[in-house]
């Protein structure tokens, strides 16, 4: 393909192909804003400045677990260890604040037991996986048990309670310039993960062993490490959603991570993770985090029942699945 | 019944097929040469009806028709099979073959009427496929022929065929052939994409040469030497195909001492690399030249044996470390293991220079600086189109293997190891490895090629070990490489 304008005629396709790029970018924030608008029709609350207040709230910890899935599900993996991670740092980071006397002097022992204890199981995820060589699927399916266990024997099943007041005002209730602390935490961790995955060598190391972990191994990419410190990675920034989620609910939950797994999975292949590999960023996870919080909300104000909202969960999941696979043709 | 004049077609502006006439008469083989990238598969695209063409005209039949769609183009008699299967995994052959245009009386399908169409249609081509087989489970062969006998189920009068040989063995290819000479025969057309010269030469009534997008002649097929078409299609005389490298062997490089793998696949293998020379492996694929550089670069377990890379005894060999040490390697099979074909060539030049001071800060990665860094070896090496922000998948094969290639460039290196260096790319990527070959040689760099093509080692090595069933078996010295020299080694024969 000579031509003499060679270099123009490239420039001209490359902006074409930046605006097809652009529009297929734009897909979520056009189906978020539709679905706005269509529960909007049904019940007009759905459009109210408290109410997107509210999606914003909500969004954010999705927002957070998603982000800290696509870490991993980059490099052909994914961690559903992710809801039990979340009980388990929710009930020991509320032990460790009690056990502190319960002040407001106790809130940071809380937060580094919540961090530890979560760096810990994302080391052992790590280490299974990248170390032994054992399929992700297995490994964080037999973590989540392990973990499931834990939280379940420590707190002898029942919701820790009597954590320092300050906890809450200052991870669920508190402002910094007006911005809801649970937001501005999100904010933080997408920049920092944006940062790590565009000018980070461990973050090109990522997309490179998830196109394929062959060619990284043969390029001198050093693949053990990498692997494990995203599984750390994924593991801190859930332990991070958790304390958050604590913080709002006020006390140990040891089942809090209820649907959170799924939910986060779906939230980044929704937004366009590609859920084998290689493909996808933060922003996507925030915008899928964003648009199944808008859903879950419009369905929760007008009324649609529990289980028809997992219903449509799962739908949703399987049909951005086939839509993502017909768009990468 | 084919007259296509003027076709011109522009994607977002490249044009990618200029002006070009072709034509084809009935009961004729016609084939279609060019290098990747040439404008075959526009051309084709564009007769089959896949999208328009921005200039030009077509007659079919000696009707003018103002353009085609691919639902037009089959009611006018045009049938293509493409590289790409376009057959549904989940179906049967049957269900397949017939998909779109399933035979129903009534709201049943005529399931005996359709399996009776097949087995006839089949017999015809005298293709055996299992009609009830998931075509998942076919050989990629299977497939092919399953995509052919679709395509003549409409009876076509031009059928186009691109490259449909490269996934059949010689006896399957036969079979086609054959099929071929029924249908020339009953009066179709064939519009016939191939690299191999042997099937042109075979099959070919009159040969259209393209390159750079542009039409370089029609000729007959018999009035053309292979040279000559070749020297047509790459703008070069053959000769000039391998460059003249002015080898000056200097110091030891690299010195691998009775090398084993832990799997056996090399056993007590020994050679030495210098600088300023090239130096071939030969022998049958699976003899363990390729196990042999697998193993230098880390990525096969050595068992025992001693490498030497310079004056330094490399005790593990991993990747990094010999990256790091200066030795390149450069994988036989760049889908599996050379590249990220999902990522942008960018990413793909880099990978393995994601350490150098020249992208690196600690732990940052300088991506600012990135398009700058693989700016001069893509160029070096032509990449075309040069877009690097394209996917590595959407480059032909030997634009891909380009991309791989730039990694050599990213710092100057002590030893290269190329294993097969030109697998599946066209004449004229080729001709760019050798003339990168012999820049890094006569630049003072010591190069190793592993390869099954002969020519290469007799035209770039300057000594050869042959290796059989995981041994070395044989040194030719400069006098004694020729091809029927290397040949009398490859079954174990001892010098």
């Amino acid at each position: 393909m000579s031509t003499p304008s060679g270099t123009q005629a490239a420039a001209v396709r490359a902006s074409a192909t930046s605006l097809v790029a652009g529009l297929r970018a734009a897909r979520l924030p056009i189906a978020i804003l539709c679905t706005l608008v269509l529960f909007g029709l049904i019940e007009p609350r759905v459009l109210s400045l408290g109410n997107f207040r509210n999606i914003a709230i909500q969004a954010s910890y999705l927002a957070i677990f998603a982000m800290a899935q696509t870490m991993v599900i980059l490099t052909r993996g994914f961690d559903l260890s992710l809801g039990y991670t979340v009980s388990l740092v929710s009930v020991a980071a509320s032990m460790a604040m009690v056990a502190m006397g319960g002040g407001d002097a106790a809130i940071l022992w809380g937060l580094g037991a919540g961090i530890l204890v979560a760096a810990l199981i994302g080391l052992a995820n790590g280490l299974l996986i990248a170390g032994i060589g054992i399929n992700p699927l297995v490994t964080t399916l037999g973590m989540a048990n392990v973990v499931m266990a834990f939280a379940s024997t420590v707190s002898d099943g029942f919701p820790v309670t009597g954590l320092p007041p300050g906890f809450t005002a200052m991870f669920a209730q508190a402002s910094v310039l007006s911005i809801p602390v649970p937001i501005l935490v999100a904010a933080l961790v997408f920049a920092l993960l944006f940062l790590t995955l565009k000018a980070t060598r461990f973050g090109r190391s990522l997309y490179i062993i998830g196109a394929n972990p062959r060619a990284a191994v043969a390029a001198g990419i050093r693949t053990m490490p990498v692997l494990v410190v995203a599984y750390m990675l994924c593991s801190v920034l859930i332990g991070l959603g958790a304390l958050l989620l604590t913080a709002r609910t006020g006390s140990g939950e040891p089942n809090l991570g209820g649907n959170l797994t799924l939910e986060a999975i779906a939230a980044a292949v929704v937004g366009g993770v590609r859920l084998s590999g290689g493909e996808g960023g933060v922003g996507a996870a925030v915008l899928g985090a964003l648009f199944i919080t808008v859903l879950s909300n419009g369905m929760n104000l007008v009324q649609i029942d529990g289980y028809l909202q997992q219903i449509c969960l799962g739908v949703i999941i399987i049909v951005s699945l086939i839509v993502s696979r017909d768009v990468r043709r | 019944m084919l007259e296509v004049t003027g076709f011109t077609k522009a994607f977002q502006g490249v044009v990618a097929l200029d002006n070009v006439d072709f034509s084809l008469e009935r009961g004729e083989v016609h084939a279609l040469l060019g290098e990747n990238g040439a404008g075959k598969s526009t051309l084709i695209n564009l007769i089959a009806g896949t999208f328009p063409w921005t200039e030009g005209s077509c007659r079919i039949g000696g009707r003018p028709v103002a353009s085609l769609t691919p639902q037009a183009a089959r009611e006018n008699g045009i049938a293509a099979v493409f590289q790409e299967f376009s057959l549904v995994p989940d179906l049967t052959v049957l269900d397949n073959l017939f998909l779109g245009r399933e035979q129903s009386g009534g709201f049943f399908l005529k399931r005996r009427q359709m399996r009776q169409a097949a087995v006839d249609l089949l017999d015809d081509l005298g293709f055996h496929v299992p009609l009830d087989e998931k075509v998942a489970f076919l050989s990629r062969a299977q497939k092919q022929m399953v995509e052919i006998a679709k395509a003549l189920r409409t009876r076509p009068e031009v059928l186009i065929l691109d490259e449909p040989t490269a996934s059949l063995t010689d006896g399957e290819a036969e079979k086609l052939f054959s099929a071929m000479a029924v249908l020339k025969g009953r009066g179709v057309g064939i519009i016939y994409v191939s690299h191999r010269m042997a099937e042109i030469r075979k099959l070919s009534d009159r040969v259209t040469v393209l390159r750079g997008g542009k039409k370089i002649g029609t000729v007959a097929t018999a009035e053309i030497s292979d040279d000559d078409l070749i020297e047509m299609m790459v703008g070069r005389p053959v000769e000039q195909l391998f460059p003249k490298i002015e080898q000056k062997p200097g110091e030891v490089r690299l010195e691998v001492r009775n090398l084993t793998t832990a799997d056996g696949s090399v056993i007590d293998a020994s050679f030495v690399a210098r600088a300023g020379e090239v130096v071939g492996l030969a022998g049958l694929v699976g003899c363990g030249r390729s196990e042999l550089c697998r193993a230098v670069f880390g990525l096969e377990a050595v068992e025992s044996g001693t490498i030497r890379l310079g004056d330094k005894v490399v005790e593990r060999p991993s990747p990094p470390a010999m990256l790091a040490a200066n030795l390149c390697y450069f994988p036989a099979d760049r889908g599996s293991e050379g590249l990220a074909v999902m990522r942008p060539a960018r990413e793909n030049a880099t990978m393995s220079a994601l350490r150098l001071p020249s992208l690196a800060a600690g732990p940052v990665l300088k991506f600012w600086r990135e398009n700058e860094v693989i700016r001069a070896p893509l160029t070096e090496l032509a990449l075309r189109p040069m877009a690097p922000e394209r996917r590595v998948s959407a480059f032909s094969g030997g634009n891909q293997q380009k991309v791989m290639l730039a990694r050599g460039l990213m710092k100057p290196f002590d030893v290269y190891l190329f294993d097969e260096p030109t697998v599946g790319i066209d004449v004229g990527a080729k001709a760019d490895v050798y003339n990168l070959i012999k820049r890094l040689v006569e630049g003072g760099a010591c190069v190793v090629v592993s390869t099954s093509e002969l020519p290469e080692l007799v035209n770039l090595a300057s000594r050869i070990y042959v290796m059989h069933e995981g041994r070395v078996v044989a040194e030719l010295g400069e006098n004694e490489r020729s091809e029927q020299q290397i040949l009398s080694h490859y079954f174990g024969g001892k010098a």
